[in-house]
């Protein structure tokens, strides 16, 4: 498994790199495995505001459709369109350029309580 | 239903060897992918894939009154059949609705085979079994899906892969067997049968094989894959190249309310052939029109449609997705949809993916134009 040992993760998969207010938010490269064939992911537009694992969008393999959660609250700034058009190249890249949001977090203390690289791992391991 | 529940084929131990991803499938315990459902799809497109279609059942129908019997129980017109022959066709009950969709083969004059799907295999053999004790008619009916293995063969390079399990002879007349026509064969001394048939839109072949010889022939044909590219193909791009050649699949596109005129396979219901069970129903639909018909549709809007989505048209409630997914080698997505009669090719609708409208188009059916013949 090869995490990138600064993000956190959530039990949802997704995995969140903070520095300061910002966050950039993905999906992890084991959920990725898991759903097979990426065919498609619905983001949504810059702006929008959720709450903690509120759904901001959706992953899509060949044969199921999955929510994505939002692992911290936060306003959307920024959203990949290269994956947006691309989606399959999540399965090579689910970290690196296979972010899929920027957002300005609204309480940057909830990074805190997410998991660690390693912690996520010993989960995805159960 | 759970794993525990589900009934294994003889090929699952060499699923299962194969890192196959397995999934509960119709009571059974099948391969949904071995690498990836786009990679097998291509596979299968371009060179050869085999599928376990172990779980779908077969019935023999033996007697002077078979061809009788089974004329007045299908849709399709078992006359028309050479020995050897072999045709689409399905059953109805009273109401018009399809009990299952089958392919029927004319082994002798007084002998036919019936390949019927895994889902159903109880609900048919008891339905062909009390109706045919009804019916006074010098025939009898025998299940045997648990005798027969069946593997799928699919692909260009299906006649060369499939033909390697067979002697010369048997390889010639292979070569000259006609589309849907089936044809007895000796695989490892062993009696078997192989149909020029499939559910992919490329040429193929099925063979019907003794359960103890599952094994020994999946692993022959696997180990012609140097040479013409044989890879083992999971349900997911088994579904993936159905859906491109327009196939229905029992469950999604149809069931026991759906009539083959509303499912579009009205070029295999020969209403008048004669009387057959459902019959009735089906002239009545006809006379007063079908309110329903079945769809190919394209996606404009970006999105995936699913089976259960609704389909809106001129903002109002107008049918069903019945089966969705991506179109791996036409490009973008679609499906099939169940919608209202009135809509024809080239027409626009909606289809509500989880509460956003995406805009889809009516398309010719099948989408992937077949290579079968």
């Amino acid at each position: 498994m090869d995490l990138q040992k600064n993000l956190k993760f959530t039990k949802d998969h997704e995995w969140v790199d903070a520095t300061g207010t910002t966050g950039i938010v993905g999906v992890t490269a084991y959920a990725i495995e898991q759903l097979g064939d990426i065919v498609h992911i619905d983001l949504p537009e810059a702006g929008k505001v959720y709450k903690t694992g509120e759904s901001f969008g959706t992953i899509e393999s060949t044969k199921t459709v999955s929510d994505l959660y939002m692992p911290v609250a936060g306003k959307i700034t920024a959203v990949n369109a290269a994956v947006k058009k691309a989606p399959e190249s999540l399965q090579t890249d689910a970290y690196k350029n296979g972010w899929l949001v920027k957002i300005e977090m609204s309480n940057v203390s909830e990074v805190a309580a997410l998991l660690d690289a390693e912690g996520y791992e010993s989960f995805i391991k159960e | 239903m759970t794993q525990e529940k589900s009934l294994k084929t003889p090929l699952y131990d060499a699923h299962v060897a194969r890192k196959a991803r397995m999934v509960p499938f119709g009571g059974w315990l099948m391969p949904v992918s071995y690498e990836s459902v786009l990679a097998e799809h291509k596979t299968v497109r371009d060179a050869c894939g085999i599928f376990d279609v172990s779980h779908m059942g077969e019935v023999r129908v033996l007697g002077s009154d078979a061809e009788k019997f089974l004329q007045s129980i299908t849709i399709n017109d078992l006359t028309k059949l050479p020995i050897g022959g072999g045709q689409y066709t399905a059953m109805l009950n009273e109401r018009g609705g399809m009990i299952d969709d089958l392919i029927v083969y004319k082994l002798g004059v007084e002998e036919f085979f019936i390949c019927m799907n895994a889902g159903n295999r109880a609900k048919d053999f008891g339905w062909i079994d009390s109706t045919c004790k009804k019916s006074n008619l010098k025939v009898t009916v025998t299940n045997e899906s648990d005798v027969w293995a069946q593997i799928a063969v699919q692909g260009p390079n299906s006649l060369p892969v499939t033909g390697a399990l067979f002697s010369a002879t048997d390889q010639a007349l292979l070569k000259a067997l006609p589309y849907t026509n089936i044809m007895p064969v000796t695989l490892f001394g062993q009696a078997a049968l192989v149909a020029r048939t499939g559910y992919t839109g490329e040429r193929g072949y099925e063979i019907y094989l003794p359960a103890s010889l599952a094994e020994s022939t999946w692993n022959a044909l696997l180990e012609l894959s140097g040479e013409h590219g044989v890879r083992p193909i999971g349900l997911g791009a088994r579904d993936t190249l159905r859906l491109e050649a327009g196939y229905l699949l029992y469950g999604n596109d149809m069931n026991d309310d759906v009539s083959p005129l509303e499912a579009g396979i009205g070029w295999a219901t020969k209403i008048d052939k004669g009387p057959f069970i459902g019959r009735e129903a089906l002239v009545l639909q006809k006379t007063r029109g079908l309110s329903r018909r079945m769809v190919m549709f394209k996606m404009v809007d970006d999105g995936i449609p699913r089976h259960g989505m609704a389909v809106i048209y001129d903002g109002k409630a107008a049918g069903e997705v019945t089966s969705g997914g991506v179109f791996p080698t036409v490009g973008g997505s679609g499906g099939m949809a169940l919608v209202a009669a009135s809509l024809k090719e080239g027409d626009e609708f909606f289809v509500d993916i989880r509460g956003q409208q995406k805009r889809a188009i009516i398309v010719k059916r099948p989408i992937y134009a077949a290579k079968t013949k």
